[in-house]
């Protein structure tokens, strides 16, 4: 396996039949976009690492009951947006439906790239907490992951109705926390 | 032109939608080809201003350089190979008695054997023990199913190949006999 292009496919077969070498690509090669999601939806750093890695132990348990090869990126954000989702229940057990103002707030940036950070991007980062849980995943998996409405509405096990109406319940909710920094 | 406006109920104000700006937004549409009333109406102007500006701040985020640690590909993997699946075991006569061979460990030996094949890439490798021979040595049978590169040349040629070279790296590499090798060729890459 000497070359870095080998396709999905052939990774996830390999990776089901038990080849660790094949599952480390496919880490290597999705790990990042996991991590993003999590860290926005859960908005710190060390939990967001904990869902990621349960993840792809989850993702290496039930690979070999995987139907189709071509289904494993949807799998793994399906894992991430719910096990992100069971966090945040976990936190505040009683507050499902409210906006997650309360989510604790520790995004680890490195120092040199702290003043990088725009003003717009900071303001976006906190409009998102406004969110509720359900809303941020929809508008995150659109807007930041280019996911379908039809694969967000599978990996949420809802309507694409329902998604195109949470993205522009969101969209209309942050545009308006936008509006200060003009 | 046509402003065909609530279809979700993100009314501003004045009427019109947010959708429907966020669309031509989108489309590079909206700062051109405003009409008289979006012009003037300071509901439409501050509605696009926030969204010009919601989109700038999404592009950034969708680029934003975050990355787990360096360390945590290692956590998954160590993890993983905690669990590492090995299979059955099958029986391989040695001058210093019988061992077993884990089919897992011998499907490694056959996907690089048949990736050795010039567009050929391996794939899902079962490999089950179908008797022991009088050596006590076990048989196996093999399923093995591959991805060819498009255009590499006459498939059958191909297959002859691989299992060619997958009983000989079982009879050199390992010291068992393939008695039964089903390929199956699943599909194409570029």
């Amino acid at each position: 396996m000497g070359d870095a292009g080998w396709d999905d496919a052939t990774l996830v077969a390999r990776a089901g039949d038990g080849d660790a070498h094949a599952f480390e690509r496919l880490v290597v090669r999705y790990q990042r976009s996991m991590y993003r999601l999590a860290l926005r939806m859960l908005g710190d750093a060390g939990d967001a690492e904990d869902v990621v890695q349960e993840v792809f132990l989850a993702a290496w348990r039930g690979l070999p009951e995987l139907r189709t090869d071509a289904a494993f990126v949807g799998w793994l954000y399906r894992m991430t947006t719910n096990r992100c989702l069971n966090a945040l229940r976990a936190r505040r057990p009683t507050t499902e439906l409210q906006p997650d103002s309360a989510r604790s707030r520790r995004v680890d940036v490195q120092p040199e790239r702290a003043t990088e950070i725009s003003s717009e991007l900071a303001a976006l980062t906190t409009a998102l907490d406004g969110l509720t849980a359900s809303q941020r995943a929809c508008w995150l998996l659109r807007e930041a992951h280019g996911r379908s409405y039809e694969e967000i509405a599978a990996i949420l096990g809802t309507s694409s109705t329902a998604v195109r109406g949470r993205i522009a319940r969101a969209r209309a909710q942050l545009a308006e926390a936008m509006q200060p920094w003009r | 032109m046509a402003v065909n406006d609530i279809t979700d109920g993100y009314a501003l104000p004045c009427g019109r939608g947010l959708e429907n700006l966020w669309a031509r937004l989108q489309a590079g549409d909206w700062l051109v080809n405003q009409d008289e009333h979006e012009r003037n109406c300071p509901h439409c102007q501050a509605a696009g201003g926030s969204l010009r500006m919601l989109n700038e701040a999404t592009r950034q985020l969708a680029d934003e350089p975050v990355a787990p640690r360096p360390a945590l590909t290692d956590r998954i993997m160590s993890a993983v190979r905690a669990e590492a699946r090995r299979g059955e075991m099958v029986p391989l006569p040695t001058r210093g008695g019988p061992i077993g061979v884990s089919e897992q460990a011998i499907a490694v030996v056959l996907r690089f054997a048949a990736d050795g094949v010039p567009g050929v890439r391996a794939r899902r490798c079962t490999v089950r023990t179908r008797s022991v021979d009088k050596q006590g040595s076990g048989v196996i049978d093999v399923e093995l199913s591959l991805a060819l590169r498009y255009g590499v040349g006459p498939a059958e040629q191909i297959l002859a190949e691989v299992r060619a070279r997958v009983a000989a790296a079982a009879a050199v590499v390992v010291g068992i006999r393939v008695d039964r090798c089903d390929l199956r060729l699943e599909d194409l890459y570029p």
